[in-house]
């Protein structure tokens, strides 16, 4: 038996570890790529200040392209006043002013958040998940996405894609400039020590945008679990939250509109491949299940 | 040499961070306090209005009324406790009635009517949540170290946060 003050307290520990860790793989692979192919750091720079434009391009105007992309409406209190009712209870106990709401209509069942930090946030449910949740249920999920939105998630994840942004664009420039170089002046630092920092800035050329990426899809799954441990403290309920993972996760319609490329957080993975968990954003449905049983 | 210098800068900053967060925090655990009444007037000037609305169905319970409109009359007069003992019975009269009349199940004024009743009674409760979370981590700060030590500098003290009287831990009497 976890309590949900301990699961909060050591998944922002475990966070704040990996997040620590991926800046620093970033620096160093950026430090002993531009080592090895001998860059000066207006390229470093270059990368980093374009990536960041952008970033902060999306982050701007990201919340009107994915309500657009998903072609979501205003959710109206007499509508919708389950829905409505929720958000504005939860965002009094969370302490965070009522975002804006919308519904997508489709049978598939998701949620997600998005905003750059509470004053700014949306949340958005789908008319299945509205319909196939009870009020319990629902409370849950919104408590989840309401605590995404107060962890400033969307933010950390907006950081996150400016680092590996950067470091794509670094390693995209040189693979150009060697096609046409086809080569690395020799200078006078090539001693032994010298080799083999050349020959990691080779490999990390290949391979670091990918352990970037992992990385970042494994920042991305201990947040999940954070705002699992955050929901439970906002309603004190946590079958609310089980009860609606195991219905979304037995429900066999997929969501049709998701993109890779919207910034925002869904409830669970709206892409629903059996790939390698590896490679997903959110954790199995069932090690999430397994955590929240244990505050029960 | 710079080095103490460094180390004062944190320690002095530290102290001010601390001093600013709990002086917000109790700024906030006023807020919530306030918040409570905020519900608590709202339920008492939005259920009279609602039970109007399904006046319809509840024709022979004037007691429900009266109780509803003495609740009204005591928030107006800020005798808080008072109309919610009364809204309470008023409450509990309504959901007993609509209980035992099957028929009420299928009328949207009454489903509509008991959502948004269980609705505001959800609000009041996380304004409630609200005031004992803000109190507890308020507290917490008091007595964890090193803070505890700053705490007794500047002589802050502990909150009390929400008080539960017995008789609203009661058990509620379910009759068959």
């Amino acid at each position: 038996m976890i309590n949900f003050y301990e699961q909060v307290r050591q998944n922002k520990i475990r966070s704040t570890i990996i997040v620590v860790g991926f800046i620093t793989f970033i620096l160093v692979a950026a430090y002993l790529i531009s080592y090895a192919f001998n860059l000066g750091s207006e390229f470093l720079v270059g990368a980093f200040i374009f990536s960041l434009i952008m970033t902060l391009l999306s982050y701007y105007s990201g919340d009107q392209i994915v309500l657009n992309l998903n072609q979501a409406i205003p959710a109206d209190r007499d509508k919708y006043f389950d829905f409505y009712t929720v958000v504005e209870n939860l965002s009094l106990a969370n302490q965070t002013p009522m975002p804006k709401i919308y519904v997508i209509e489709t049978p598939a069942m998701n949620a997600f958040a998005t905003g750059r930090d509470p004053q700014h946030a949306i949340v958005c449910a789908t008319t299945g998940l509205l319909t196939k949740l009870n009020r319990t249920q629902l409370e849950g999920v919104i408590a989840h996405e309401l605590s995404h939105i107060k962890n400033y998630d969307i933010r950390l994840m907006m950081i996150v894609s400016v680092l590996i942004g950067s470091l794509s664009l670094l390693t995209n420039m040189i693979s150009r400039s060697m096609f046409f170089r086809g080569g690395r002046d020799r200078d006078n630092n090539s001693g032994n020590i010298g080799i083999i920092l050349t020959l990691i800035g080779f490999l990390l050329l290949i391979f670091s945008p990918l352990i970037a990426q992992l990385i970042q899809l494994a920042i991305s799954r201990r947040r999940e679990f954070l705002a699992d441990a955050s929901a439970v403290k906002l309603t004190r309920q946590p079958s609310g939250l089980i009860e609606a993972l195991q219905i979304i996760g037995q429900d066999p319609n997929i969501l049709t509109s998701a993109s890779t490329a919207t910034a925002s957080l869904y409830i669970t993975n709206p892409f629903k491949d059996k790939l390698s968990s590896l490679f997903s954003t959110h954790p199995p449905l069932a090690a999430r299940i397994k955590a929240l049983r244990e505050m029960l | 040499m710079y080095i103490l210098i460094g180390i004062l800068l944190i320690v002095i900053v530290y102290v001010i961070a601390f001093y600013n967060r709990l002086k917000t925090a109790l700024v906030q655990i006023g807020a919530s306090n306030q918040e409570i009444g905020n519900q608590l007037k709202r339920q008492a000037d939005l259920i009279p209005n609602l039970v109007e609305s399904a006046k319809g169905y509840l024709k022979h319970e004037k007691e429900i009324f009266t109780q509803l409109t003495d609740a009204r009359k005591a928030i107006n007069a800020n005798q808080i406790e008072k109309s919610q003992k009364l809204i309470s019975k008023a409450l509990g009269a309504l959901q007993v009635i609509v209980e035992s009349n099957p028929e009420f199940k299928a009328a949207t004024v009454m489903t509509d009517l008991m959502a948004e009743l269980r609705d505001t009674s959800d609000k009041l409760m996380y304004a409630r949540r609200t005031l004992i979370d803000l109190t507890a981590d308020y507290n917490a700060s008091l007595v964890t170290f090193p803070n505890s030590i700053l705490a007794g500098l500047f002589n802050f003290q502990p909150q009390k946060g929400l008080e539960v009287t017995p008789e609203e831990i009661k058990k509620p009497e379910i009759k068959f």
